[in-house]
């Protein structure tokens, strides 16, 4: 990279063309040197409108679009449509007086948003499932998934609602709704910002602090390393290698394997997150934290406050209490369950001649659903609860992604939140009492236990059909102690494993010492600041540029 | 305004400024790359030692005499012409296109008696590196070729296996108290290696039972283990015995090692699955077990995860006979050179010659055996950033056509076959779903298949323009006219699988 990189070279009307040229394999990362380049004119141009309003929206607009057409091609105009509908269904719902009019409204909305993720996400799934269950032929349609149509689209209908349920008003124009929704930073992997955080910011006065600055830099820097280093150096390295063929492997490089894939999730996600939330504290906005070391949770109840912050409170707002929350129970709040079971039960019947066992597993899985709520001392309110939260459990699952492994995945996190309940209402924790040998001991455990069972339901998330997860979990099966093999594997992938202790020793720092770090950082020069930052950047270089490691086969 | 609230607006955008000067400054001083790639050194890792000892032979060649490889050599430029067998001759082909038909003529009359009578059986030897681990690409080869000519059953098994786990085309566990050689990584093996370049003893275990399992995988023509029969050397060992449970029967049987091989039906049925306890078998050299119905095509896989080739070189002459007398082979596939990549030098000459002698060895164990050369596949390896075909390997899969048109063996490019230049990258990121691994490399299952049927599809398709030009042959006394109607059907053939 050159300084003359950075001044645009324009010498005829196909250079300008070949800069809105999409190009779906090179998408625009906030890890890539493309995206720095654009950033820092961009950057400059921004500080310069700084004392504008109008101008600097529409600046902002028009860069946000321009970066999304490259991740996602002609799709921009979707994402115009779908925000210029909301705006517009919004604008009337916030002016109705009429309930019905105004339930007509939102719903209308709701329904439109979620057709279009409806098609471009499940289209394929649901002709599968259609297919595989009723013996259809329906050929799959060739449907590209518009970047970030998830996270938009939530962050739109939390607009629409928020206005129904009158905890916000709209935004005064167009132009800044689209600003709202589009806001390059958390466009295509969130975090999910609601409306009634974002819109009041838009009309103060632009102000970056000193400290939003340097806060900013080092979640920039944090999250460089965790998603453009450790995530993608183990991945194409290890993880991938492992869940593409695991009978291939010895039982104790699959163990090794899901314990990569744990770390390579988080440092992944919130990585890009942290990215996003740095960049927008530069651009002097200040987006929700959307990951608090996770795998830190003592209990799943826990863990979901500390995992996709923004997705959890999303779903928890407009999912869970939507169909009853823990008041009441509702048609839809039973009717996802209610299938899900029925489902497992049958699918564990089809196997009847072959093994029992499918089936005992359904129907267990069934009764300790139920035994969560019949064992509570107040059952009905339970019985609501659960069922709402398996419902939310379930829908956030298959948001994940359009296949079964990711209801199972959102089920597992459902039973576990809704046996923890049953289980706090047996044992309930202690507030405020001292920590004692014992209580110390027993933390440890829960954060041991609670690490597991996620990791465990990563399997499923990871990998690629129900026979690859089965596989993986039965190769873990047959783990045996033998350090001196574990040794010699773990000096073969020396790399891989040298950087997965790291990702875990950061993610496992007690918070006070990150808070050191952090005034540590506060407190650094300008300059040194900028050398930082600057090799963070080389680090990533440095990462991208190592090919992938050879093969090795290890027989003992 | 206080100090904490002043704005800071020069200040950023000096540190992302700043930031890429810094970038760029690193650039300069630091290495390229933090993660370089480790020789792991370690008696657990598979490595061919051959190989091994050929690349430091080679090094010190080159160290020495520079100007003896100016060799001139014309092969590449030459048309290659074939001479008549069993009637047959194949057009010359020029080097660029080669593809060694008329080499494989024996086992296309076998192949063509088969369809025609439907008697008689073809048997294949498929030798590979970890491309064919877990029966992949072998199993559909096999599996295609079953479809079209007849032939049940999955072929030779080894007792014990690296890659059992993930082979499904037949379910194979086995004790822990096995002792295996390889040919891979022992030049002296207790007892001659087997067909499959391995040689298996029982560990002298008094409590733990010594144990193979067998149970037939879900494929067409391999759902049943037909006829097992035990392969086994030669020892002074007169007490052994073998307690076997075939589906539902059990039956003990009395090892007889008396001859280099030897051999033992467990039953004449078809079981589902097979269990044999190895009873006082110390010091008797096991190989596998054949399951196959003896009609039609048996393809066995010999694949050894880091095999170059070269190891076959050690095989036992007298022993290799003795498995051509009972398993009768009519061709020797050799799929490798996946290993022999990344080895920093693109001069193969060394690599050519080897397998050159390798071949020769092979003919000499197994006389009139036809052979077939695949190429390496293509691989990507990371240059400036971006996956890209390996610059090893053309060089190579020209090594590997040299050494089979100099030795007379039938040549499947497998790199041109799956799209040439880039092709791997396209498998991995661009094929939905994917088509190979991560590492660039290997195939998945998909891909593995996809492979088989191009290697399928040209071997077919000589065994087609063999049929023509025998038709072309025979009527040859009687008519005139059908010739020249063949011919023009013979190139549009061509022009549509070349």
């Amino acid at each position: 990279m050159q300084f003359t990189d950075f001044v645009p070279q324009i010498s005829s009307w196909q250079d300008v063309l070949a800069w809105f040229a999409y190009n779906p394999k090179e998408p625009l990362l906030f890890n890539s040197a493309r995206f720095l380049k654009l950033f820092v004119v961009f950057y400059g141009i921004y500080l310069l409108l700084r004392n504008t309003f109008r101008l600097r929206i529409f600046y902002v607009i028009a860069f946000s679009l321009y970066f999304y057409q490259q991740s996602s091609g002609f799709y921009f105009l979707l994402l115009l449509f779908t925000t210029s509908l909301d705006y517009t269904v919004s604008y009337f719902l916030y002016r109705e007086t009429d309930t019905f009019r105004r339930k007509l409204y939102v719903w209308f909305s709701v329904v439109v948003n979620l057709s279009f993720l409806a098609y471009f996400k499940y289209t394929n799934f649901l002709i599968g499932s259609y297919n595989d269950l009723f013996g259809g032929s329906f050929d799959f349609q060739d449907i590209i998934l518009p970047v970030g149509i998830s996270f938009y689209t939530f962050q739109s209908i939390s607009y629409t609602i928020e206005i129904y349920r009158k905890e916000i008003t709209p935004a005064k124009s167009f132009p800044d709704y689209v600003f709202f929704v589009s806001f390059f930073p958390q466009l295509v992997a969130g975090p999910i910002v609601r409306a009634k955080d974002f819109i009041p910011k838009i009309y103060e006065k632009l102000h970056i602090s000193r400290e939003e600055v340097n806060y900013g830099l080092f979640l920039i820097i944090g999250g460089l390393i965790k998603k453009a280093v450790i995530s993608d150096y183990i991945s194409i390295n290890f993880v991938d290698r492992v869940f593409d063929a695991p009978n291939s492997y010895t039982a104790f490089e699959n163990l090794m394997a899901t314990y990569g894939y744990t770390l390579q999730i988080y440092c992944d996600f919130s990585g890009y997150s942290d990215m996003a939330i740095g960049i927008a504290l530069l651009l002097g906005f200040e987006l929700p934290p959307n990951f608090r070391t996770p795998y830190k949770s003592s209990s799943i109840t826990e863990f979901w406050r500390r995992w996709h912050i923004s997705l959890s409170t999303w779903l928890k707002d407009f999912l869970y209490i939507s169909v009853g929350g823990n008041r009441k129970g509702t048609f839809a709040g039973f009717l996802f369950p209610s299938l899900f079971f029925f489902g497992l039960i049958l699918w564990g019947v089809t196997y009847g001649p072959d093994s029992n066992l499918p089936f005992i597993l359904s129907l267990g899985a069934t009764l300790l659903f139920i035994l969560t709520f019949v064992l509570s001392k107040n059952k009905e309110k339970t019985m609501y609860t659960n069922s709402n939260l398996m419902t939310t459990m379930l829908l956030g699952g298959l948001w994940h992604g359009a296949s079964l492994r990711f209801i199972i995945w959102g089920a597992l996190h459902g039973m576990a939140l809704s046996v923890h309940k049953i289980f706090l209402e047996f044992f309930p924790s202690k507030k405020n009492s001292k920590t004692t040998v014992g209580s110390a001991i027993w933390k440890v455990f829960s954060v041991i236990l609670t690490f597991h069972f996620v990791a465990f339901c990563w399997i499923f998330f990871r990998a690629k059909d129900f026979t690859t997860a089965l596989d993986v979990i039965n190769n873990i099966g047959k783990v045996t102690f033998e350090p001196e093999k574990w040794q010699t594997i773990a000096l073969g992938y020396k790399n891989v494993f040298l950087l997965m202790l790291i990702g875990y020793v950061w993610h496992f720092l007690p918070e006070g010492f990150t808070q050191f770090m952090k005034q540590a950082f506060n407190k650094t020069p300008l300059v040194l600041k900028a050398v930082i930052l600057g090799l963070a950047y080389w680090l990533v270089y440095a990462t991208a540029s190592a090919g992938p490691q050879p093969f090795i086969y290890f027989q003992f | 305004m206080s100090q904490k609230n002043k704005p800071y607006f020069l200040q950023s955008f000096a540190i992302v400024v700043l930031s890429i000067a810094a970038f760029v400054g690193f650039k300069s001083f630091l290495p390229e790359k933090i993660f370089t790639e480790t020789e792991t050194v370690s008696k657990n890792v598979v490595v061919d030692s051959l190989l091994l000892d050929a690349i430091e032979v080679e090094k010190a060649i080159k160290a020495e005499d520079t100007a003896a490889m100016a060799e001139v050599d014309t092969l590449e430029e030459s048309e290659i012409v074939f001479e008549e067998k069993h009637g047959v001759q194949f057009p010359p082909e020029t080097f660029e296109q080669y593809k060694g038909y008329q080499h494989l003529v024996a086992l296309f009359q076998k192949l063509y008696e088969l369809e025609e009578t439907g008697n008689g059986n073809v048997r294949i030897a498929y030798f590979g590196d970890s491309m064919t681990d877990g029966d992949m690409i072998v199993q559909d080869f096999r599996s295609n070729l079953q479809e079209k000519f007849g032939g049940e059953g999955v072929g030779f098994v080894n007792i014990t296996s690296e890659s059992a786990a993930s082979r499904g085309s037949v379910v194979h566990q086995y004790s822990g108290n096995w002792k295996t050689q390889s040919y891979l990584n022992v030049k002296r093996p207790d007892s001659p290696f087997g067909v499959n370049g391995y040689v298996f003893f029982t560990k002298h275990d008094t409590i733990k039972p010594i144990w193979v399992k067998y149970r037939a995988g879900g494929l067409r023509h391999m759902n049943r283990l037909n006829s097992p029969t035990l392969f086994y050397g030669k020892s002074n060992n007169t007490e052994a015995s073998v307690e076997f449970i075939a589906g539902k029967d059990t039956l003990v049987k009395k090892l007889n090692p008396v001859n280099k091989l030897n051999t033992l039906l467990v039953t004449s049925a078809n079981p589902r699955s097979l269990e044999a306890d190895f009873i006082k078998a110390d010091s008797i050299p096991f190989y596998g077990f054949n399951f196959d119905n003896g009609k039609g095509v048996h393809v066995d896989n010999f694949s050894n995860r880091g095999n170059s080739g070269l190891p076959i070189s050690l095989f036992n002459t007298g022993v290799m006979r003795a498995f051509n007398d009972k398993l009768g082979y009519d061709l020797i596939v050799l799929h490798y050179g996946t290993n022999v990549l990344n080895y920093g030098s693109y001069n193969y000459t060394w690599y050519e010659k080897r397998m050159g002698i390798v071949v020769n060895h092979l003919r000499e164990c197994f006389p009139g055996v036809d052979i077939l050369v695949i190429s390496t596949a293509d691989k990507a390896t990371k240059y400036d950033m971006e996956m890209k075909t390996d610059s090893a390997v053309v060089p190579l899969t020209l090594a590997q056509k040299r050494y089979a048109v100099q030795t007379e063996s039938g040549f499947v490019n497998l790199y041109t076959l799956m799209g040439g230049d880039g092709s791997m990258v396209k498998w991995v990121d661009e094929e939905m779903p994917a088509m190979a691994n991560k590492d660039y490399t290997h195939f998945n299952y998909r891909g593995a298949k996809k492979v088989a049927d191009l290697i399928y599809k040209q071997l077919i398709n000589g065994y087609e323009k063999y049929k023509t030009l025998k038709k072309q042959a025979e009527p040859k006394v009687e008519e005139e006219t059908p010739v020249k109607e063949n011919d023009s059907i013979t190139v549009l053939k061509d022009s549509i699988n070349g």
